[in-house]
C-alpha cells in the first residue's frame, strides 16, 4: 500500500522517538474499542474484565503520552513528533499529526484524565460494555483534536468526540438526561457547523488548495475575510468553551451526566474550546485576532462574572461545578484574548489546571451526592462528620478551584492576571473580581455541604472507599505538582506560546 | 551585654555565619514537621504534638540566631531561587518573565520571625494541655504548624509575588484555625468570613502586584524600593499602588471597613485566637506596610491614607471594645484598636517605634485570649455578664490577666508603654496635633477598655447559674500555666529599651531617610498619666456591676454590634448577589433555554429518536455507528487509491 507509507517530514524530528507515538496516542483507543466488541459481557466476570481491558488501554496510552512529554523537552522545531501522511491528496488533506508546547500538555491531560474517568466508572451496571466503547472512543476523537495539524482531519475528530459525549449522556445519564443531551448536542452541532464553514470558505479563498494548518498559516488572506473567518472560528470554538448565551447546554448536561462522564466533559471536552482558541485563533489569525479583541476581551469578563455570581446562588452541586468551570474558561479567553505570552503561557496552564480541579471536583462531587442522595447543597450539611477523608479532599479541591497558592491553578490565574493587566486594565480587576466571586461561592458551598451540624437523615454516610480515595489523591498530587513545580512544563508551553504569536500570520 | 561585646569583635563566628541560612530553616522546619506529622504520626497524638512543639522550639533557635547575628550585624541580605522564568520574546534577553521566592534577613524580618515562632511555641504548650483528645488535637497542631509556616514565610518574603503566595497560606490558617469546632455553625460562619474578607485583600494585593509589575517590571521589595521615587510612575500611580497594597494589609489587619473578620475570629480555640491576634494574619498587614514602606513613603497621599484609615481602626476598636458583653470579643476589638494605633505610627514615620509596638503587643494580646480560655473553660460561658468574682477562685490567671492588662494597655514600666511612648514622641517631634491627639486618647480609652473586661471577670461577685457550681472552679496549672508564666514575663522585659544605638529596639528596626526621634520625657509622662488615668477611671466605673441605664441600652446595642456593619455588609452581599445570581438562572432557562428548546423541538429530529435512545437499541446504535465509521473508512481508502493510482 502506498497509501500508508511515511513521507518523510520536513522539519528535523527532535529526539529519536518513532514517529508513530501520535498515531498510537489517538488510535490505540479506537482499536480497543473495536476489539471490546467482541468480548463477552453477560457475567459479572465479564463485566471486570472488560474494565480491566480499558484501563489497560487508558493506562498504555498514558504511557505514550509520560513518553511524549519525556522526550519533548529538548526539541527545537515548531512541532513535534510529526507525522505526514498522504490521505486525500485529491483535495490536499492529509494525515497530518503534530503537538507543540500548547497542544502537547492538553494531550498529556487528556491521557491522565481517561485514566481517572475509567477507574471512577464503577457504578455502570448496565451496558458497561457500550459504555467503555463509547468512551475509549471519545479518548480518540479528544487526542485526535489535539494532536491534528490538518483542518480537515480536525473537524472529523472534533465530530468523533461530539457523538460518543451525545450518547453517553443519553443514555447513562441522569433522570433529565435526554434533554440535556439533546441539548448540548443542539449547540454542539451548531458551533460545528460554524467550524465546517470556516474551514470550507478558508479552503476555497486560499491560494492553495489544502487543509494543513502548517501550509495555510502562510497564506496571506483579505484582511475582511480573514477578520470573518477569524470571528466563525471563535464563535465555534467559543460555543464549547462555553461562554455566556452559550453555556446552559454545558450546564445542563454536566448535572446530568454520570460523574465519569462529567470529567470529561468539564476536564477535556471545554478545553477543546480554549484549545482552538489559542491554536487557530490565536496562533493562524494573528492581525484578524487582533481587530476583533475587544468584542472578545468583554466576551470573557462578561462569562467569568455572570458565571461567578450564577455559581454564587446555585443551590445544584454540579450545577455549581459547572459554573465555577465556566468561570475560568472565561479568565482563560481573557488570557487567549490579550495575546501577550505570559498571559497565553497562564491561560494553557489555567486550562491544565483547571482540568485537573474540575475532575476532583466532579468525582467528589459524585461521591457525596451518591451518599446524601441528593444533589441541593441546601439538603446537605456536617457530612465532614461522616466523612472525615472526604471533607479534607473537598476542602483541598475547593482551594484549588480558587486558585490557591501552592496549587495548580494559582500560577495559571496569576499569570493570565500579570499577562493580561498591560492591554486590558480595566477588563484585567473585573475578571479578577469574578476570582473573588468564584472563591465566596467555592467556601460558602464547603461551608453548607461540610460543616455544621450533622442531620438524621445522614447518620449512615459512609466515608469515601480506597478506589475514590486513591482518584481523588492522585489527582491532588498532580494539581501540587504542578502548582510547586509548574516548571516541568512550563519552558515547552512557553517556547510554543512564543513561536506561536511571533511569527506573525494572516 | 553580650550582644554588644559579640558586635564590637572583629571576626567572630556571627561574621561567617549566614543569616539567610538560618532564617530559611525556620521557615522549612514547620513546613517538615507538618509534613511528618502528615506522612506518619498522623495516628498518634503524642508524637503528632511532640513533633510539633521541637520543631518549633529549634525554629525559635534558628530565629535567635538570626536576631543575634542581624544584631551584630544590621545587614539586609536575601538568598533567592527562581520559582518560574521564562523568556517573553524570542531573543532571548529580551523580556524575560521571572517570579522569584526567597528569604531575607534584615532586622525588620529578624524581629518579626522571633515573634512568631516564639508566640506559636509557647501557644503549643499551652494547647499541650488546653485541647483535649475530643477537639482533635492532631488537626489543630498541623494546623498551628501551617500558620507558623504561613506567617513565617510572610515574613521572609522578598518578592510581592512570595509574599501574596504566603498570604494565601495564612488565609488558609486562619480560615482552618477559626472554623476549627467545625460542628457549630457561628464558628463556620465566622471561618468563612475570614476567609471571604481575606480573599478581598489578597484579591486587591493580586491588583496591585499586576499594576506595580506592569510598571516596575520587578516584583522585589528590595529593588522596587529604590525605583518607586525614580520618576518611573506618576504621583498619582504611586497612590493607586499604595491603595491597592493597602487594601491586601488592611483585609489582612482588619483595618476599618475589612475589620468585621476579626471579632469573629475569636471563634478559634483559646491557642489559636492568641496566635491570630498576636503574631499572627492580623499581624501580616501591619508587616507589609512595614515591608512595603518604600511605596508609602514615595506617596504622601498613601501615608495620609494609613494615618486616616489607621486612626479611625484604632478609636473604633476601642469604642467598640467598651460596649462588648462577649469576653473574648471584647479583646479582639482591643486587638483591632491596637492594630489601628500600629498603622497609624508607621503613616506619621515611626516606623521603628511602629514595629516595636507589634513586639510589645504580642505578649500581651496572645496572654489575654489564653487566659481567656481559661476563664471560659472552667466557667462554660462567653458573657461577662455571667462572670465575675474570679479573683477568689482563679489568683493565678487573676494576676496573670492583671499583668497581660497592664502590658497591654501601656501601663508603666510594661512592655507596651515603651512602645507607645516611641511612637508619641514620634508625633511630637512632628508635632501633629491630631495625632497626638489620638494616641493618647486611644490610650486612655484602651486602657479602661482593658480594666473594664478585668473588671468584669474577676471583681464582684460571681454571677449565679443554673446547674453551675463557682466552687468547682479550678485555676490554670500545668502546661498551661507554664506558657502562661513565659509570656507574662515577656509581657514585663518585652518593652526593655536596651542601650543607644542598635540594641535600642527602636534603633534596630530603621528605615532610610526616616529620622528617629529619641523618647521624649513629655511622652513618657503622657502616656503614663493616660494609662493610669484609664486605670482608675475604669476601675471606678466598674468597680461594681451595675445595670446600664435603660436609656441608653439601644445606644450600647448599636455600638456593641460594631455600628451593624456587619449585618449590612451581609445584607448588602445577600442583597446584590443573591438576586442577581436568581436574575441570571431566571434568564438562563427562559431565555437562553427557550429560544434553544424552540430550535431543538422544531427542528424535529428531537421528538422521534428521543423514545427510541431510550431503550435498549443503543446497541443497534452503536453497531451502526461502527458499521458507518467502517464504511467511511473504507471508501476513503479505496477512493484515495483509485486518486492516488490515476495521479501515480
Amino acid at each position: 500500500m502506498t497509501l500508508l507509507e511515511a513521507v518523510p517530514t520536513t522539519t528535523a524530528a527532535p529526539a529519536q522517538f518513532p514517529t508513530v507515538l501520535l498515531s498510537a496516542m489517538v488510535w490505540v483507543p479506537a482499536i480497543a474499542a473495536i476489539a471490546l466488541l467482541f468480548f463477552p459481557a453477560r457475567t459479572d466476570l465479564h463485566r471486570g474484565r472488560i474494565r480491566s481491558f480499558v484501563l489497560a488501554t487508558t493506562g498504555v496510552v498514558l504511557g505514550l503520552g509520560v513518553v511524549m512529554w519525556y522526550g519533548f523537552r529538548d526539541q527545537t522545531g515548531t512541532y513535534a513528533y510529526e507525522e505526514t501522511r498522504g490521505w486525500l491528496p485529491s483535495i490536499g488533506s492529509s494525515y497530518h499529526l503534530g503537538v507543540d508546547g500548547v497542544s502537547m500538555p492538553l494531550l498529556l491531560l487528556s491521557a491522565f484524565l481517561f485514566v481517572f474517568a475509567v477507574l471512577a466508572s464503577t457504578r455502570v451496571r448496565e451496558q458497561p460494555k457500550e459504555y467503555f466503547v463509547l468512551l475509549l472512543i471519545l479518548e480518540t476523537g479528544v487526542n485526535g483534536v489535539f494532536a491534528s495539524l490538518d483542518y480537515l482531519l480536525f473537524f472529523l475528530f472534533w465530530q468523533l468526540q461530539a457523538v460518543p459525549m451525545f450518547l453517553l449522556i443519553a443514555r447513562f445519564g441522569g433522570p433529565r438526561r435526554l434533554k440535556a443531551a439533546w441539548k448540548f448536542l443542539a449547540v454542539d452541532l451548531a458551533g460545528s457547523a460554524l467550524l465546517l464553514l470556516a474551514i470550507l470558505i478558508l479552503y476555497f479563498k486560499a491560494p492553495v488548495r489544502t487543509f494543513d494548518i502548517v501550509t495555510l498559516h502562510d497564506v496571506t488572506l483579505p484582511a475582511a475575510l480573514a477578520t470573518m473567518i477569524c470571528w466563525l472560528f471563535f464563535i465555534a470554538f467559543a460555543v464549547r468553551l462555553p461562554v455566556l448565551p452559550f453555556h446552559t447546554g454545558f450546564i445542563d448536561a454536566q448535572a446530568q451526566a454520570p460523574a465519569p462522564i462529567g470529567l470529561v466533559l468539564t476536564g477535556l471536552t471545554v478545553k477543546l474550546g480554549g484549545y482552538g482558541i489559542i491554536r487557530v485563533n490565536v496562533g493562524e489569525f494573528q492581525d484578524a485576532w487582533h481587530k476583533i479583541v475587544g468584542a472578545v476581551v468583554v466576551i470573557a469578563v462578561v462569562t467569568v462574572l455572570w458565571a461567578a455570581i450564577a455559581a454564587l446562588a446555585q443551590d445544584d452541586l454540579r450545577r455549581l461545578i459547572g459554573y465555577i468551570v465556566m468561570s475560568h474558561m472565561g479568565l482563560v479567553l481573557l488570557g487567549a484574548a490579550s495575546a501577550a505570552p505570559v498571559a497565553v503561557n497562564g491561560a494553557v496552564l489555567l486550562m491544565l489546571a483547571d482540568g485537573l480541579t474540575a475532575a476532583l471536583l466532579v468525582l467528589l462531587a459524585a461521591a457525596i451526592i451518591e451518599r446524601a442522595n441528593t444533589s441541593s447543597i441546601a439538603a446537605m450539611g456536617g457530612i465532614a462528620g461522616r466523612m472525615g477523608r472526604g471533607a479534607a479532599l473537598w476542602v483541598l479541591a475547593a482551594l484549588a478551584a480558587i486558585g490557591f497558592p501552592g496549587l495548580a491553578g494559582f500560577i495559571g490565574q496569576l499569570l493570565i492576571v500579570l499577562g493580561a493587566y498591560p492591554s486590558h486594565r480595566i477588563a484585567t480587576p473585573l475578571a479578577v473580581l469574578g476570582i473573588l466571586l468564584v472563591s465566596g461561592a467555592m467556601i460558602w458551598a464547603v461551608q453548607r455541604i461540610l460543616f455544621g451540624a450533622l442531620p438524621e437523615r445522614h447518620g449512615r454516610i459512609r466515608d469515601l472507599g480506597t478506589l475514590e480515595l486513591a482518584n481523588g489523591v492522585g489527582l491532588i498530587s498532580l494539581i501540587v505538582l504542578l502548582g510547586v513545580l509548574p516548571a516541568i512544563l512550563m519552558d515547552s508551553i512557553n517556547f510554543s506560546v512564543i513561536t506561536l504569536l511571533s511569527r506573525g500570520g494572516g | 551585654m553580650t550582644l554588644t561585646l559579640l558586635a564590637a569583635a572583629p571576626k567572630g563566628p556571627l561574621d561567617t555565619w549566614s543569616p539567610t541560612l538560618f532564617a530559611l530553616f525556620a521557615l522549612l522546619l514547620p513546613l517538615i514537621a507538618l509534613l511528618i506529622i502528615l506522612a506518619f504520626t498522623i495516628d498518634s497524638r503524642r508524637l503528632s504534638a511532640a513533633i510539633a512543639v521541637i520543631f518549633t522550639l529549634a525554629t525559635v533557635i534558628c530565629a535567635v540566631i538570626v536576631v543575634a547575628i542581624e544584631l551584630a550585624h544590621p545587614l539586609h541580605l536575601e538568598r533567592n531561587g527562581t520559582f518560574l522564568q521564562f523568556f517573553t520574546g524570542q531573543s532571548g534577553a529580551a523580556n524575560e518573565f521571572i517570579l522569584q521566592w526567597g528569604v531575607l534577613a534584615d532586622p525588620l524580618a529578624a524581629v518579626m520571625l522571633l515573634t512568631v515562632s516564639l508566640v506559636s511555641l509557647l501557644v503549643q504548650v499551652y494547647a499541650l494541655g488546653s485541647i483535649r483528645r475530643e477537639d482533635g488535637p492532631i488537626r489543630f497542631f498541623c494546623v498551628l504548624l501551617l500558620a507558623t509556616f504561613a506567617m513565617i514565610g510572610v515574613t521572609l518574603s522578598t518578592t510581592y509575588f512570595e509574599l501574596l503566595l504566603f498570604f494565601g497560606v495564612t488565609t488558609l490558617s486562619t480560615y482552618l484555625m477559626i472554623g476549627h469546632w467545625w460542628q457549630r455553625e457561628d464558628a463556620t460562619a465566622a471561618a468563612s468570613r475570614a476567609f471571604i474578607v481575606s480573599a478581598i485583600g489578597d484579591v486587591g494585593l493580586l491588583i496591585g502586584i499586576a499594576y506595580i509589575y506592569f510598571r516596575f517590571n520587578e516584583l522585589n521589595f528590595q529593588t522596587l524600593a529604590g525605583q518607586y521615587t525614580g520618576g518611573k510612575v506618576s504621583g498619582n500611580g504611586l497612590f493607586i499602588m499604595s491603595i491597592l497594597v493597602f487594601i491586601g494589609a488592611a483585609a489582612k489587619s482588619a483595618q476599618f471597613p475589612l475589620h468585621i473578620w476579626l471579632p469573629g475570629s475569636a471563634q478559634a480555640p483559646a491557642p489559636a485566637a492568641a496566635l491570630i491576634h498576636s503574631a499572627g494574619s492580623a499581624l501580616c498587614g501591619v508587616y507589609l506596610i512595614a515591608r512595603a514602606y518604600a511605596l508609602f513613603h514615595a506617596s504622601p497621599r498613601g501615608l495620609a491614607l494609613l494615618a486616616i484609615i489607621g486612626g479611625l481602626t484604632a478609636v473604633l476598636g476601642v469604642v467598640w471594645a467598651l460596649f462588648q458583653d462577649n469576653l473574648k470579643r471584647a479583646i479582639a476589638f482591643t486587638t483591632m484598636s491596637e492594630l489601628g494605633l500600629m498603622v497609624l505610627a508607621l503613616s506619621i514615620g515611626a516606623y521603628g517605634a511602629g514595629v516595636f509596638e507589634v513586639f510589645t503587643q504580642a505578649w500581651p494580646k496572645a496572654l489575654l485570649f489564653l487566659a481567656a480560655g481559661v476563664i471560659i473553660r472552667e466557667l462554660r460561658t462567653e458573657r461577662m455578664a455571667e462572670m465575675g468574682g474570679l479573683w477568689q477562685r482563679m489568683r493565678f490567671t487573676g494576676w496573670i490577666t492583671l499583668i497581660a492588662v497592664a502590658a497591654a494597655a501601656g501601663v508603666p514600666p510594661f512592655s507596651s508603654f515603651w512602645s507607645k511612648d516611641a511612637i508619641l514622641s514620634k508625633a511630637l517631634a512632628i508635632g501633629s496635633l491630631p495625632a497626638i491627639a489620638l494616641i493618647t486618647a486611644v490610650t486612655l480609652l484602651g486602657t479602661i477598655a482593658l480594666v473594664r473586661v478585668f473588671m468584669l471577670v474577676f471583681m464582684g461577685e460571681t454571677a449565679r447559674r443554673r446547674r453551675f457550681e463557682p466552687e468547682r472552679i479550678r485555676d490554670a496549672t500545668g502546661r498551661v500555666a507554664v506558657a502562661m508564666v513565659i509570656f507574662a514575663v515577656a509581657c514585663v522585659v518585652a518593652g526593655l529599651r536596651g542601650f543607644r544605638g542598635r540594641t535600642d529596639p527602636i534603633g534596630f528596626v530603621t528605615f532610610p531617610g526616616v529620622p528617629i526621634s529619641n523618647s521624649h520625657f513629655v511622652a513618657a509622662g503622657t502616656i503614663a498619666v493616660a494609662a493610669l488615668v484609664g486605670a482608675a477611671i475604669g476601675w471606678a466605673l466598674f468597680s461594681r456591676r451595675r445595670r446600664p441605664m435603660a436609656g441608653l441600652e439601644p445606644v450600647r446595642r448599636v455600638v456593641a454590634e460594631g455600628f451593624f456593619l456587619d449585618r449590612a455588609y451581609r445584607l448588602a452581599a445577600a442583597g446584590a448577589l443573591l438576586p442577581a445570581g436568581r436574575a441570571s438562572g431566571w434568564i438562563e432557562t427562559r431565555v437562553v433555554d427557550g429560544a434553544l428548546d424552540l430550535v431543538s423541538e422544531s427542528v424535529g429530529f428531537a421528538g422521534q429518536p428521543r423514545r427510541w435512545l431510550g431503550d435498549a437499541r443503543l446497541r443497534q446504535l452503536l453497531i451502526g455507528l461502527f458499521a458507518g465509521v467502517v464504511i467511511l473508512a473504507v471508501v476513503t481508502i479505496l477512493l484515495a487509491g483509485r486518486l492516488i493510482g490515476k495521479t501515480g
